[in-house]
């Protein structure tokens, strides 16, 4: 079955307009719904507070998925993800579990470490490790991943870096915005591929958007409820 | 092509932050100037013989209404983000003992306001922040 998802070039301009154009009241429903309808591989905030919801969409180069999670205690959460894996042209859902291996908070700062793995319902070659970490402060992010991906006939290892800085200090209940940075390198390609990112935020939706030549749009969203 | 309409996003959307914030700005002095009781005022007040760790005009901004009540002034570790603060008024707001909540991420306060007859449960309000995958240094309580 071929589920029936926006392109993410349509999805992008659909997003745009909106962030900018339409009263945030209005947008809820839609941004949700886009989330179900845009899918990816995600990799956005991976635990929530304790009984809160996530819902999350992504387009990328590997894969294309829709990813739902839980957060029952504040040092785990549950999911089910659904995605299109480009690279073996397979799509399949899975169980997910997010582990918070340590966290640090001060007065200005929070720094995460988080181990993620999920696998396949129906076919257990579909599974994925990855460690996870980020430190920001309300000016300044920075995060990496090192993942190891296995897929129907594959195997990949990728490493990120991302880095980002917050142009203005919004307060709480505003339109944030964060200039971001992001470097990624796969065993499968010998290229490393920088691109930028731009993050918007208001309320509980979040959208990320990031563009490079080779792999053209990566688009992030998110809705926490 | 592609890099202008990145480009454009962020032009847009600093322009509509600015925008907002300007706004908001003039609103809050409008109704400063409206008004001034003295009730829920903090100015130079102790709390436990330290001095009370917040905002005084943000403090009588948020008392507008319910000057009788008690508030408590959490400092929260690890607040530095609206997305994740989210949790914090969803997880407040479903507390029928708290009357209002306010968020302020640039002073890393929670304040909290409880009607006079209300028990303020200091553990129940760290367990609650700590919930939210953050941390409580002190709680304050004014009005008691």
């Amino acid at each position: 079955m071929v589920p029936l998802f926006l392109s993410v070039k349509s999805a992008t301009k659909v997003l745009t307009l909106s962030f900018i154009g339409i009263p945030y009241g209005g947008m809820k429903t839609a941004f949700i719904i886009l989330c179900l309808l845009v899918a990816t591989h995600s990799m956005g905030r991976p635990i929530s507070y304790v009984g809160g919801h996530t819902i999350m969409a992504n387009s990328g180069p590997q894969s294309d998925g829709v990813y739902w999670h839980y957060t029952p205690n504040i040092n785990y959460s549950l999911g089910l993800d659904y995605q299109r894996d480009k690279i073996s042209d397979e799509s399949f859902s899975s169980a997910r579990l997010t582990y918070l291996i340590n966290r640090k908070n001060t007065a200005k700062s929070q720094r995460n470490l988080y181990l993620k793995t999920g696998v396949g319902l129906n076919d257990s070659d579909n599974h994925f490790y990855a460690l996870t970490g980020d430190w920001e402060t309300r000016r300044v992010f920075a995060g990496f991943s090192a993942t190891q991906t296995s897929g129907i006939g594959y195997d990949m290892f990728e490493q990120t870096l991302k880095v980002g800085i917050a142009p203005y200090l919004g307060a709480y209940g505003d339109f944030h915005t964060w200039l971001m940075v992001e470097t990624k390198k796969n065993d499968m390609d010998d290229d490393r591929i920088t691109y930028p990112v731009l993050r918007f935020f208001k309320g509980g939706a979040l959208m990320e958007v990031g563009y490079h030549k080779k792999t053209d749009w990566n688009l992030h969203l998110m809705y926490r409820f | 092509m592609k890099k202008i309409l990145l480009l454009s996003l962020f032009l847009s959307s600093t322009a509509l932050q600015a925008a907002h914030h300007g706004t908001h700005d003039m609103a809050d002095m409008d109704s400063m100037g409206d008004m001034h009781s003295h009730e829920g005022h903090i100015h130079e007040q102790m709390v436990d013989g330290k001095e009370l760790a917040v905002d005084p005009q943000r403090f009588d901004q948020f008392m507008i209404g319910i000057e009788s009540n008690a508030v408590a002034v959490v400092s929260v570790q690890g607040m530095v983000c609206d997305f994740c603060a989210r949790g914090i008024e969803k997880t407040f707001g479903k507390d029928k003992r708290v009357s209002k909540i306010d968020v302020d991420l640039a002073s890393g306060k929670v304040l909290l306001a409880f009607p006079v007859a209300a028990d303020i449960d200091k553990a129940d309000i760290e367990k609650k922040i700590l919930n939210n995958g953050l941390n409580t240094s002190t709680i304050q309580i004014v009005g008691r």
